[in-house]
């Protein structure tokens, strides 16, 4: 069965390209939200095993969320454009994948090194 | 002097400094309060300066107690006791030194000062005569607090700059940037397996690399122009009068080149003055006015909108205005309800 992912970011154009690569690896996107509230309720509803969180969400930080989410068979992956890297080591999230380099095979890495 | 030095009583003191004709035009035309006490702290001397800054009359002053003058009610009982320590021949304490203190005003005010105080000796004996030089210092300290005040804005305003510059790229060109990354590699994997959606990414692609760099201009732009360096105010100010949405007349703009400083000071208030017409001004057009007389550049924005700014609210003023104080310029918004806004600015630039 396919991995289902989460996507959560502000950037609606990020969105859709990170769906489509996500989806084309074999993903399957089960929801979008926009912010970090809509985030927590999505995850909370959709159940999916991966989320990819944006850091930098206009009503709280992705550090804040993934503390929130992660956990009961959800995983977080963090994404930005900033190098926020360096500060994933001690969050809830499993791992940390660059925007630009974004893919299913970068996903995957980045949840194999939990 | 030889008079002072054969003097022997208190009254004898009071009739030199009172009476001196000499001595009172010094005092008369000093720009300090000169105020003088005897032993027993009552005011002998009082000039006009002091009649200025603490709203009593040398008439009224001479005679009393100094300290219910211009000493403040909690200061009172340790000026007394430090008068009366030093006159029983304990060690002066705030004598010939310059100290900066709280005074009061006759109509209870508070207002600080710097203060010196000298002890005229008596000969043989006798008791010694307190002068005070005393000066209000509530402009320079007020002066003092708005430049750092000033400062503390200029730095924020400057962080607050880049941090917003960061946002912006963030949120813009480097959005698009790892879009076109993203498609790019998506692109790689299809190239034979799915030649028509490669082609299809590709295109967007292309969309999205001139979508950043369109950004990228802009925000270039909005950081500072680079025709305002090349060409000066003249093609600038043209070229932004032709970016807003509101039409601008140019009624003057110099043509010759200025320090760059004050370039980019003029540009800045055009263009915030100008994003404000558009924004706020509900106006039909929008008039910029700039040019030299004599060592100042004169720069002007008028619009017939429905005025009622206010400097006070919003940061984009405060930050002119700041800006232009640090070119050692004026700068005033009129902004009456109805009748429309107008930014001046005078900025020196010396040829």
């Amino acid at each position: 069965m396919a991995r289902t992912v989460l996507i959560v970011d502000d950037h609606a154009a990020f969105r859709a390209r990170a769906r489509r690569a996500l989806e084309l690896d074999g993903y399957e996107v089960v929801g979008e939200a926009a912010d970090g509230a809509g985030g927590i309720a999505e995850a909370a509803r959709l159940h999916p095993s991966v989320v990819l969180l944006d850091v930098g969400l206009p009503d709280a930080s992705g550090f804040d969320v993934a503390a929130r989410i992660a956990g009961a068979g959800t995983d977080v992956v963090l994404t930005s454009t900033r190098e926020y890297d360096a500060l994933e080591a001690g969050s809830a999230a499993a791992g940390f994948v660059p925007k630009a380099e974004l893919s299913g095979a970068a996903l995957d890495a980045a949840l194999a090194e939990r | 002097m030889t008079e002072m030095q054969t003097s022997k009583t208190d009254d004898d003191m009071l009739a030199l400094l009172a009476e001196t004709g000499r001595l009172r035009g010094v005092l008369a035309a000093a720009l300090d309060c000169v105020v003088a006490m005897d032993a027993s702290g009552t005011v002998v001397a009082w000039n006009p300066a002091a009649e200025r800054t603490f709203g009593w009359s040398a008439a009224e002053a001479t005679g009393r107690d100094m300290a219910d003058l211009i000493v403040p009610t909690a200061l009172r009982e340790r000026h007394r006791a430090g008068l009366a320590r030093y006159v029983s021949g304990g060690a002066p304490v705030l004598l010939d030194r310059r100290i900066e203190i709280t005074a009061a005003h006759r109509d209870g005010h508070e207002l600080p000062v710097e203060l010196t105080i000298t002890a005229i000796e008596g000969e043989h004996g006798d008791r010694p005569l307190f002068l005070g030089y005393v000066r209000d210092i509530s402009d320079r300290l007020a002066a003092e607090e708005e430049l750092r005040a000033s400062r503390v804005r200029i730095v924020t305003a400057a962080d607050d700059a880049r941090r917003r510059i960061e946002r912006d790229l963030h949120d813009g060109a480097q959005q698009h940037l790892v879009g076109l990354a993203l498609t790019l590699r998506l692109v790689r994997g299809k190239l034979e397996s799915d030649p028509v959606l490669a082609a299809e990414l590709l295109d967007e692609a292309v969309e999205d690399l001139a979508t950043a760099t369109a950004e990228l201009r802009e925000l270039a732009r909005g950081i500072h122009p680079a025709v305002l360096t090349e060409g000066g105010l003249e093609p600038a100010l043209t070229g932004l009068s032709g970016r807003v949405a509101v039409p601008v007349t140019i009624e003057r703009v110099p043509r010759e080149r200025l320090a760059a400083a004050v370039e980019a000071t003029a540009y800045f208030i055009v263009a915030e003055a100008l994003t404000n017409v558009t924004r706020y001004a509900h106006a039909g057009r929008a008039y910029v006015d700039v040019h030299r007389d004599g060592g100042c550049l004169h720069v002007g924005v008028r619009d017939d909108g429905r005025g009622g700014a206010d400097p006070a609210t919003g940061s984009g003023l405060r930050g002119l205005a700041d800006r232009v104080a640090a070119l050692g310029g004026r700068f005033t918004v009129t902004s009456p309800p109805g009748e429309g806004t107008t930014l001046r600015a005078e900025l020196p630039c010396a040829s």
